[in-house]
């Protein structure tokens, strides 16, 4: 009986496109907007990811994610150190900065001050050796997933002027040897990076940490983070839990403060409030095609199951036959729609913008789709099971 | 035995059926009596509103009645649960519809075979007993055809042959010839007098279309809802 009910839906050519493509549509947007989410979430924590090496986060015991910090005293890094499975660690300093281009232009950078005597954290410049950054005002400039953010004045006249800011000066992107102003501090660019784009996106500084705390404004705390690595052996949550311990600051490891920061973005962001608004505009839009679709294909096919009702066909059966029907436009649905996003996602991230599609976002998708699917078979269904088989005859 | 020494295949006695209530209400049947013989076609014949689609809804078991009893193969059909009548239905009653009601997504041996999927046989078997009905019927040549490409005389044997495949012992035909020319309708009543007098089933033919009288073995005439006559038909196709 599957089969008569699948020959009936692929029958009316009109009515199962129609389907095809209201589930393939909700199928699409909510894999795209949880994919894209979880794009703009693993752009959120961007500086974890960058710093691989790192087993332990260690951070004040109020900080929650890497986009909003405050910063520890210095004497927190022997602390860290001298707790017993922890082999190496490494200050890591934040702080925001309005940096002024030689034409006048301002734009707010983060400044990321590393470790002076490891450059951990420091990205690679093409072509320049990593030991430069420990030159007096020396930093690397990076887009941050931002663009048009790097722009300099072009032409020598236009840098520095001593006749006023030439703000519609044409520009070019920073290089290296350009200059830039912080807090009344002037640095020299090494070159620009290309390290893993921001959320939200920011353009970003690096430097090391003592060039950092000459740049930045005089705080009395200035250690943001504490870059632990274990000893060989030892878990990093063992160890995280020992230094929680033993200092009282908080501490993370890798992944658990990358969920950290994924929470604090749920819980804080506004743009997921965005997403999540783009996730029910998805099903309710999926939701009114599939639903309006196949409540029409069974209504319109009233007289086809009446006919199988008069010959013997139990409702059971009837109903099953349309959950077929939706199951078979759910399945194909589904498979166009992931299909049709995986495609789209390509096209997006070579276009910069932020797209991930992990394994539970085709899931997302799927369940969508299967809510949309059953609750629109539920309400098809009705009439179906309702049905008075005496319509078959002419008297009816 | 003959027929008439036989159980009948359908024993209705007061046979009652309204619809509505208050002023609204309507008796469809107001105590029907109303023998079926095994092997023979009985006529069913009256005006519209008479009650004739009332008491085959009844007999076939898609309706209840509120009155009266009504034994179909030996089977009281009034206590029946819903569960039962639809598998009694499936597994005993042929029918026979006015618009043939093919299922359009479905070849000729598909629709044929389609009681015997209802009832559980495996698709191959059921397709194949399907194809020697539909010979038997005289459309072997058109069996993988869809409906919208058979004519309708076509398709009302595609629609007896599905009567039939599943060996029901009662048959009913809802205005079998009312869609087809004079020709192709005396084609038909041949078809299905041959299939009352072939086997022991009884056929029950509600029509308004006096050409077909003469092929019946009885005729039993309802108005307003009771059944006023019943005599003797044509029995036109006991020599042919």
């Amino acid at each position: 009986m599957f089969r008569i009910a699948l020959k009936m839906l692929a029958a009316d050519r009109a009515k199962f496109v129609g389907l095809l493509f209201g589930i393939a549509f909700t199928s699409f947007l909510v894999t795209f907007a949880a994919s894209y989410f979880c794009g703009f979430m693993t752009n959120g924590f961007a500086l974890i990811s960058e710093n691989g090496a790192t087993d332990v986060w260690v951070m004040d015991p109020a900080v929650q994610s890497v986009e909003q910090t405050i910063n520890m005293p210095a004497s927190a890094l022997d602390r860290v150190r001298s707790v017993e499975g922890v082999s190496r660690a490494v200050p890591l300093a934040l702080g925001n900065a309005d940096v002024r281009f030689p034409n006048g232009q301002f734009q707010t950078f983060q400044v990321i001050g590393v470790d002076d005597a490891s450059l951990a954290g420091a990205p690679v410049v093409p072509g320049r050796n990593p030991d430069e950054l420990r030159a007096r005002a020396a930093v690397i400039v990076d887009a941050g997933g931002t663009s048009g953010k790097l722009e300099t004045p072009a032409l020598p006249q236009d840098q520095w002027p001593h006749d006023g800011a030439h703000l519609d000066a044409p520009t070019r992107e920073l290089r290296s040897g350009d200059e830039l102003l912080v807090n009344e501090h002037l640095v020299r660019v090494l070159g620009q990076s290309s390290t893993l784009p921001r959320f939200p996106p920011r353009p970003l500084l690096y430097t090391t940490l003592s060039n950092a705390l000459l740049i930045l404004p005089v705080e009395p705390h200035t250690l943001t983070f504490v870059m632990a690595r274990t000893v060989a052996g030892v878990s990093p949550r063992e160890v995280a839990w020992r230094i929680e311990l033993r200092t009282g600051l908080r501490a993370r490891t890798t992944a658990d403060f990358k969920s950290d920061t994924v929470r604090w973005f749920l819980v804080n962001s506004e743009d997921v409030g965005d997403i999540a608004a783009m996730l029910m505009l998805a099903m309710t839009m999926g939701f009114g095609v599939t639903g309006v679709m196949l409540y029409m294909f069974t209504y319109e096919h009233q007289s086809q199951y009446a006919v199988l009702k008069a010959l013997g066909t139990p409702s059971g059966t009837l109903t099953a036959m349309v959950l077929a029907q939706a199951a078979m436009c759910a399945l194909l649905g589904t498979g166009m729609g992931l299909g049709l996003c995986g495609l789209a996602g390509e096209v997006v991230l070579r276009l910069g913008f932020p797209f991930r599609m992990m394994w539970f976002t085709p899931l997302a998708g799927l369940l969508g789709v299967v809510v949309v699917s059953v609750v629109a078979a539920l309400i098809s269904v009705r009439p179906v099971v309702k049905l008075q088989p005496a319509v078959v005859f002419a008297g009816r | 035995m003959t027929g008439a020494d036989q159980e009948p295949a359908v024993r209705c006695r007061g046979l009652t059926k309204h619809y509505g209530s208050g002023n609204e209400r309507v008796d469809a049947l107001r105590g029907v009596d109303l023998d079926v013989r095994i092997g023979e076609l009985l006529m069913l014949v009256g005006p519209s509103g008479c009650g004739k689609t009332t008491l085959i809804s009844i007999i076939t078991t898609i309706l209840d009645q509120d009155g009266g009893s009504c034994e179909v193969l030996g089977r009281d059909v009034g206590h029946m649960t819903e569960a039962e009548r639809t598998h009694f239905r499936g597994k005993s009653i042929g029918f026979v519809f006015q618009a043939f009601n093919l299922l359009p997504a479905l070849t000729a041996v598909e629709n044929v075979s389609v009681p015997l999927l209802i009832s559980g046989v495996a698709r191959e078997v059921a397709e194949q007993r399907a194809r020697s009905v539909l010979e038997e019927v005289g459309l072997g040549a058109r069996a993988d055809a869809l409906p919208r490409k058979l004519s309708g005389g076509q398709q009302q044997r595609v629609a007896i042959g599905r009567a039939l495949v599943h060996d029901p012992k009662l048959v009913v035909c809802d205005e079998p010839t009312s869609n087809l020319d004079a020709k192709t309708g005396h084609e038909m009543m041949n078809i299905l007098r041959g299939v009352a007098r072939a086997s022991d089933r009884a056929l029950i033919v509600v029509t308004h279309d006096n050409r077909t009288f003469e092929y019946a073995d009885r005729m039993a005439h309802m108005e307003d809802g009771r059944i006023i006559d019943v005599s003797e038909g044509g029995r036109r196709g006991e020599q042919s």
